[in-house]
């Protein structure tokens, strides 16, 4: 059967196996601060796909993505430590609030493109940031929602490391089936030319309603992740560093792929726990690591090993051409 | 001098977009006949909130904070008229602007050599943003605003390193200090004086667009760059001069604004989101737009402050979501 695939593929496979093995194996060889870091690492890594659905293939890039998220998070906190309410009730708070915020974000995006999609989901996410240091009610302002249990089969920190792990790799393979399929396909029409996509019938403002729906729905699930494995959820959560950290991950792992976001997620969140430990200037070092990356790696680490890699194969007899992503020019689409 | 014919063909250029006459009368009539019943019946509801003294005091609030957003946002405007580039660092150089402000303020007691020091001290790190950091990735839009967003936390981190995270006003000078006493009518020297100079500055803008060579080559520059620079002007040099400018502007606008509105940590992102909230409600790359904004979005801002203040942030999202479905390129934005 495996003589059936191609090369490239039965290493993709391989790959796969060993980082799930890894991540089935990982409670039983580190400690619990490691796995905690990993939880985190894999959240950020769901929220960075979930990013990169919109930035990486339909070139939605936004920078509000934690104002979605961390609505989620905001509603499962709400019922939690202010109604009192059980487990399904915060979770479907949660979804709610989420998929709300995505609806009406969407809405408000949907006709706009490029850049002004940028400025437009930085301007929502800075209003749920707004909102969450002063809807005092509600979030609990600076201070945040505190005293957020999780729910009992899953209360250890392992326990929660697994279903963290299985709604992970669940949400990678839905994500895997989404981007294969032909919508997924038609994304990439929409990120290269949208005039081109529209004069070939699409309608593509309903597309990126859709696309923007599902996004959303990664990053609501992330965000109830979130929330649970930290126990409180505070205005940090939805800071627009927070989604600017998303996309700066999607695109050091790099951007139109899935397997980019999550090992940039790793990187990033291993390396702000080291680094926190020896300088106060993560913010400065984040900066520095985006200005480097947008400059000289656009392309991300998965994209230089697989340009290695087909460099490789050619020297064998068999090539696979390329996509541009974020090396293609909007000039011609502006206004 | 040969050059002069181009110059007048280029001033006489008809601008796109705008108030475009094409529209059908009597719904324009009805969106304009609709939008003054709403605005009345919004203006008599405020008046059952508050005395007229306190409507007016607001209304001079709104017109104050939007004279400071409009220095940031006719610079913003231009930049991205011109060069199509969306500089979110923006919001960080009138932060840096405004901490040099206190630094000179505090070493000569002279306000406006700081309001000087301050514009120039932007101007030059806007000459090394644009001629260092943006121009390997000239033309690739969505590189080039990850860029800004990752210098902007560079600049606010550094803020905080080198100044300090407690909020501080710039001190002002003694004669704007006190109130201005009109017919017992009380208000701020200051803040009359912030709106003095928006006017002086922003009739400043409008002459040098309209009547010299100058804003004749920005304009030119504006609807059709390759053109330009075929006829023989240094478009990169109209560029770089473009971003100087509008970083002068930032800078001084940090200066000003810093002096009623205090300095604090995360206020560069607190003023880009007004900026972009002015961009998106007037329109991107006109400064007829950015003044219409401003005075918008100073109002929304200072009213909703008064009357709602749990809901400060959020005030702007409802506007801001109405003209991006139904105008998503801005009330005077071309399309």
């Amino acid at each position: 059967m495996l003589r059936s695939i191609s090369l490239t593929g039965r290493v993709k496979l391989g790959l796969a196996v060993a980082g799930l093995a890894f991540g089935v194996a990982a409670p039983y060889v580190f400690d619990r601060f490691v796995i905690g870091l990993i939880s985190l690492a894999l959240i950020a890594g769901l929220f960075a796909q979930s990013i990169d659905l919109l930035g990486g293939y339909a070139g939605l890039i936004t920078l509000g993505h934690a104002g979605v998220s961390g609505t989620a998070a905001y509603g499962v906190g709400y019922m939690a430590a202010k109604v009192g309410a059980g487990f399904p009730a915060q979770i479907g708070m949660g979804l709610l609030a989420g998929m709300t915020a995505s609806l009406i974000f969407g809405v408000m995006a949907m006709r706009s493109d490029g850049v002004y999609f940028i400025m437009v989901t930085l301007a929502q996410g800075m209003i749920v940031w707004g909102l969450s240091i002063r809807l005092f009610r509600i979030t609990g302002a600076e201070n945040g929602l505190t005293g957020i249990p999780r729910p009992p089969s899953v209360e250890l920190y392992w326990q929660y490391y697994y279903l963290t792990l299985a709604v992970v790799v669940v949400s990678w393979i839905l994500l895997g089936i989404i981007v294969n399929s032909p919508f997924g396909v038609s994304l990439k029409g929409l990120r290269e030319s949208e005039t081109r996509m529209r004069m070939l019938g699409y309608n593509t403002t309903g597309q990126k309603l859709y696309v923007f729906l599902l996004a959303g729905f990664f990053a609501t699930l992330s965000g109830i992740l979130l929330v649970y494995l930290n126990g409180f959820i505070s205005p940090s959560t939805v800071i627009l560093a927070a989604s600017a950290i998303g996309v700066l991950e999607a695109i050091l792992g790099g951007i139109g792929t899935l397997v980019g976001p999550m090992i940039g997620a790793f990187i990033i969140v291993f390396v702000q726990n080291v680094v926190s430990i020896y300088v106060a200037r993560w913010p400065t070092l984040m900066g520095l690591l985006f200005v480097v990356v947008v400059l000289f790696a656009r392309r991300g680490l998965v994209g230089a090993i697989s340009d290695g890699w087909n460099r490789w194969l050619d020297r064998r007899g068999a090539s696979t051409p390329q996509e541009p992503i974020l090396t293609s020019s909007n000039q011609a689409t502006g206004p | 001098m040969h050059d002069e014919p181009t110059a007048a063909g280029l001033a006489t250029t008809p601008r796109a977009g705008g108030s475009g006459g094409v529209g059908d009368n009597a719904r324009s009539w009805l969106v304009w006949g609709g939008t003054a019943v709403a605005f009345g019946v919004l203006i008599w509801w405020i008046l059952t909130q508050m005395s007229l003294t306190a409507f007016f005091a607001q209304i001079l609030n709104g017109l104050s904070f939007g004279a400071v957003l409009f220095f940031l946002a006719s610079g913003f405007t231009l930049i991205f008229g011109l060069m199509r580039i969306t500089n979110l660092a923006h919001g960080g150089f009138y932060l840096v602007g405004g901490y040099i402000g206190i630094s000179v303020v505090r070493a000569t007691g002279s306000f406006f050599l700081a309001m000087l020091v301050s514009a120039l001290a932007i101007m030059v790190l806007g000459l090394f943003t644009e001629r260092v950091l943006l121009r390997p990735i000239r033309g690739l839009e969505k590189p080039e605003v990850l860029l800004t967003i990752g210098l902007t936390f560079i600049l606010g981190d550094m803020s905080l390193a080198i100044w300090g995270g407690d909020p501080t006003p710039i001190p002002k000078p003694d004669f704007l200090n006190g109130a201005l006493d009109i017919g017992g009518f009380v208000y701020p020297r200051y803040r009359v004086f912030v709106i003095a100079c928006a006017v002086v500055v922003g009739a400043i803008l409008f002459w040098v667009e309209k009547r010299t060579r100058w804003g004749a080559m920005v304009r030119a520059g504006v609807d059709d760059r390759e053109t330009v620079a075929a006829l023989g002007i240094n478009i990169k040099a109209v560029f770089t001069g473009a971003f100087m400018f509008g970083a002068f502007l930032a800078g001084f606008a940090g200066v000003i604004g810093g002096a009623f509105l205090t300095l604090l940590p995360g206020q560069d992102f607190e003023v880009l989101l007004f900026a972009l909230a002015v961009v998106i409600i007037g329109g991107l790359g006109s400064l007829k737009g950015a003044a219409l904004g401003v005075v918008i979005v100073g109002l929304i801002d200072s009213f909703g402050k008064a009357l709602i203040p749990e809901l400060s942030f959020f005030t702007l999202f409802a506007p801001m979501a109405i003209i991006l479905v139904l105008r998503p390129r801005g009330l005077l934005g071309r399309e």
